[in-house]
């Protein structure tokens, strides 16, 4: 059935989501919804299933004018959505997962007819390409698996209309292409598909059609074979945007920051093996779940060890605790979750800084951490970040996404940390503070000595950073590519080296 | 004294003008409305009480800084008044010993709590409350429900005795308050405590060792409460069996009046001193307008209610600020 949105608006307190957006939805195609952090995607996906309503312009369903008023109302008129977060009733079986809004439909007396339950829930796994036992508990699949189920679940509704909002967000490469090849099934059947990522290489491989929404505003709907990378960006972010290279950085094959030989974690890391050089910025590459933060993870001490030798500058340690890594072998961690485990969001600047140190900012007869030492840590890392805030004792959770990234940076800084590993730099910043955070990291390498490695599964970001690039799949290292000979080469021939080993 | 939520600035936060507030306002009406509230008399006792509170409440507030909680507190003082009853009455020790062995055994059950909750991973609501039932268990296994009245005149003189017109507990609270005070503002475990509530996995990915900071706060929180026993026996003149049975109530009134955030992350020293002065001025109030006492329970739990909804109104309302 074709979606027809017309002239959607929708404001929050301060804020204009929607703006008059317009765009068409057909049948038998995969229509992919872009747009930056904030560009108002989120709004016009609740706007069409229903969860918020509009405050002016319509919605139509094969011309009809549709009445939203809730979730459920969407799903009556055939409009599902399939989340990021994946959600089931975990303590159930995949049958009941399935069936859960259809129950009226078996029952049989004061019961269920439990037989026929279970015999449409395998009819609905098989459309999914899923071989699994209806009564199976669903808690056990995996995440792919469960996904597929919820879309099954969406099928067996009857679905017309189906949203994936980041549907590729947990799951892994194989998966990828397997739920790749039920999307393209449903698309032959005539289902109306809209497909939400920011991984634009899926975009470009499965879809028909985008629309890209900026600030709120349609940019634009184009057929995707008018399409390339470059252009997609260039309308999400409203200007070309080079993948500008930083200088290569000159270092010492022999001369090793961080050795580690053999490294294995159960169920996380296999057999992994790598140096990083002093004052090089060192790329890890690879999707979640691929081993990469797990690598990181385990050896900062956070996760046990099973095998594998760690040498910080020649000499083997054993690092059990952030503790002993951040105090004895100056290994600072950057978290990919700034929110959630990075930084303190109710604390202050200067408190976040320097908690790493307080044990050297102690007064040893009156045991109390000295306050103007600290504000003049805090103060002058701030300085030398160019952090925008008030002052060291703004709260962090009123600053910019790009500001909470230096203060978390700077907190390794003031612990002398010279091995800087960085997870996932630029999530949930915008395009200007990415570029900001990337001279920041450089310039700890180039200038300071310090040995980076960034964790990225944006391969511009980690291509125009890195000197080395570590491929990781399925919780192997896969392969090592170099960094660009130069600046202001392509970086294709780069990606297209790490495609092949993702493969 | 600052809002202790590792933010600098103001010496006084608008949530403790607050608390201190609404005490000042309750003294006042009480001053006003009866003739008896002002005798030195009253102020002894309401101190006196206010002092007590303040150790239940402590006990509580540590925990609740750290995100966790602690239901076994009046259990732990139970216990403790049992150990240090039956070791100076049946054993006939020297009291200053009987301190000792009684708070030994206090911490001893706060490790046993903390080491549950940390090494066996089981939360803080279902470890307490297990172990309430289990410490109440043995102070009436041990004392068989008889109270040990063969107290010494001098332990007893700590909790009738007063200086300058109030009683010694007044200053021993605000010696405490002082104490914490100075821990959470200065001191780095302090700081860690505070940081592990806020933020638990931020504090590990901090180099924080939140196990060993929530192992801290439980023998804290058992030596506040182990404290609080042995003053509530000195003050009665009997270590009694049922002390610490009412404490529940009354360690997380006085706690949330206080200002202690729930979640954690958040303690006042003022602001506990001021909720501890409000909840004995509304037992002490109730009494004076001869409220039915037997209701006393329903005002209380309204009263912390009360609180988590106002704490929570001026959550929204800060964050709402913060946006616009």
């Amino acid at each position: 059935m074709t979606l027809e949105l017309v002239g959607l608006s929708k404001s929050f307190p301060g804020v204009k989501a929607l703006d008059d957006v317009s765009a068409t939805f057909h049948p038998g195609e995969v229509h992919a919804l872009l747009g930056e952090n904030g560009a108002g995607k989120s709004t016009l996906i609740k706007a069409i299933c229903g969860i918020h309503a509009a405050d002016a312009g319509v919605i139509k369903l094969d011309g009809e004018t549709l009445k939203l008023g809730s979730l459920r109302d969407g799903l009556n008129k055939g409009i599902t959505i399939v989340n990021q977060e994946i959600q089931v009733f975990s303590e159930a079986s995949i049958a009941e997962n399935i069936m859960i809004d259809k129950l009226e439909l078996y029952r049989e007396g004061r019961g269920l007819n439990w037989a026929r339950l279970n015999a449409d829930a395998a009819d609905v796994l098989e459309r999914v390409g899923l071989d699994l036992d209806p009564e199976d508990h669903i808690g056990d699949l995996s995440a792919a698996q469960k996904q597929l189920v919820q879309i099954g679940k969406a099928l067996s509704r009857d679905a017309k209309v189906l949203l994936l909002d980041e549907p590729t967000s947990s799951i892994t490469a194989s998966e990828v292409e397997r739920l790749f090849k039920l999307v393209r099934d449903l698309r032959s059947s005539g289902m109306t598909l809209i497909f939400v990522s920011h991984k634009l290489e899926e975009v470009l491989e499965i879809c028909d059609r985008i629309t890209v929404l900026r600030d709120g505003k349609h940019v634009g709907t184009e057929l995707i074979a008018d399409m390339t990378r470059e252009t997609i960006v260039e309308m999400m972010i409203g200007r070309k945007l080079l993948i500008e290279a930083f200088p290569r950085l000159e270092t010492d094959a022999d001369d090793l920051a961080l050795e580690v030989t053999n490294l294995a974690a159960p169920g996380l890391v296999k057999d992994a093996s790598f140096g990083l050089r002093r004052g090089e910025v060192l790329g890890f590459y690879g999707l979640v779940g691929s081993g990469r933060t797990e690598l990181a993870r385990t050896l900062i001490g956070l996760y046990a060890k099973s095998a594998g030798t760690v040498k910080v500058n020649g000499a083997p340690v054993e690092i059990d605790s952030i503790g002993t890594a951040i105090e004895k072998h100056r290994i600072g961690y950057v978290s990919e979750n700034r929110k959630e485990d990075g930084l303190f969001l109710d604390f202050d600047i200067e408190t976040n800084i320097t908690m790493p140190v307080w044990k050297r900012l102690r007064n040893p007869l009156t045991r109390a951490i000295n306050g103007s030492r600290q504000r003049k840590i805090a103060a002058d890392l701030m300085e030398a970040l160019d952090v925008r805030a008030t002052g060291p004792e703004q709260r962090v959770g009123d600053l910019s996404g790009g500001n909470q990234q230096k203060i978390s940076i700077a907190k390794w800084l003031a612990a002398d940390c010279d091995i800087l590993i960085v997870d996932e730099p630029s999530v949930g910043v915008d395009v200007g503070a990415k570029a900001m955070i990337h001279k920041l990291i450089w310039d700890l390498a180039a200038t300071q000595g310090k040995s980076v490695i960034v964790i990225s599964s944006d391969m511009p970001e980690i291509i125009s950073l890195a000197s080395r690039i570590l491929v990781f799949k399925e919780q192997r290292i896969v392969g090592d590519v170099p960094g660009l000979p130069e600046p202001g080469q392509t970086e294709d021939s780069v990606s297209r080296a790490i495609g092949r080993m993702m493969a | 004294m600052f809002m202790q939520r590792l933010r600098a600035g103001r010496i006084i936060t608008g949530a403790e003008a607050g608390i201190l507030g609404a005490a000042l306002l309750l003294v006042m009406i009480f001053a006003i409305a009866s003739d008896s509230f002002l005798t030195q008399y009253n102020v002894f006792n309401l101190t006196r009480t206010q002092s007590l509170y303040m150790f239940v409440a402590l006990a509580q507030a540590i925990m609740l800084v750290t995100g966790n909680m602690n239901l076994s507190v009046g259990a732990i003082a139970g216990l403790t008044a049992v150990t240090f009853g039956y070791t100076v009455d049946t054993l006939g020790l020297p009291w200053p010993l009987c301190v000792l062995i009684a708070l030994s055994v206090s911490l001893g059950t706060g490790f046993f709590n903390g080491f549950v909750m940390t090494k066996l991973g089981v939360n803080s609501f279902i470890v307490t409350l297990s172990t309430l039932f289990i410490f109440t268990g043995i102070v009436y296994g041990v004392s068989e429900g008889y109270s040990y009245r063969n107290i010494p005149a001098s332990f007893k003189a700590i909790g009738r005795g007063s200086f300058l017109g109030l009683p010694y507990l007044f200053y021993l609270m605000l010696g405490t308050l002082g104490a914490v005070w100075y821990m959470f503002r200065y001191t780095i475990f302090g700081r860690q405590l505070l940081a592990t509530g806020s933020n638990k996995e931020a504090a590990e990915l901090s180099g924080i060792n939140t196990n060993r900071i929530i192992m801290g706060a439980n023998l804290l929180s058992s030596l506040f409460a182990g404290v609080g026993g042995l003053l509530w026996v000195s003050r009665l003149g009997s270590a009694q069996p049922a002390i610490g049975e009412n404490w529940l109530i009354i360690s997380f009134a006085v706690a949330i009046i206080g200002g202690t955030a729930l979640a954690g992350g958040r303690i006042t020293a003022l602001g506990l001193f001021a909720g501890g002065l409000i909840m004995v001025l509304i037992k002490n109030g109730l009494i004076l307008v001869q409220a039915n006492v037997y209701f006393e329970q329903a005002f209380l739990g309204s009263i912390i209610l009360l609180t988590i909804l106002l704490d929570r109104a001026r959550e929204v309302w800060s964050a709402k600020a913060r946006k616009s």
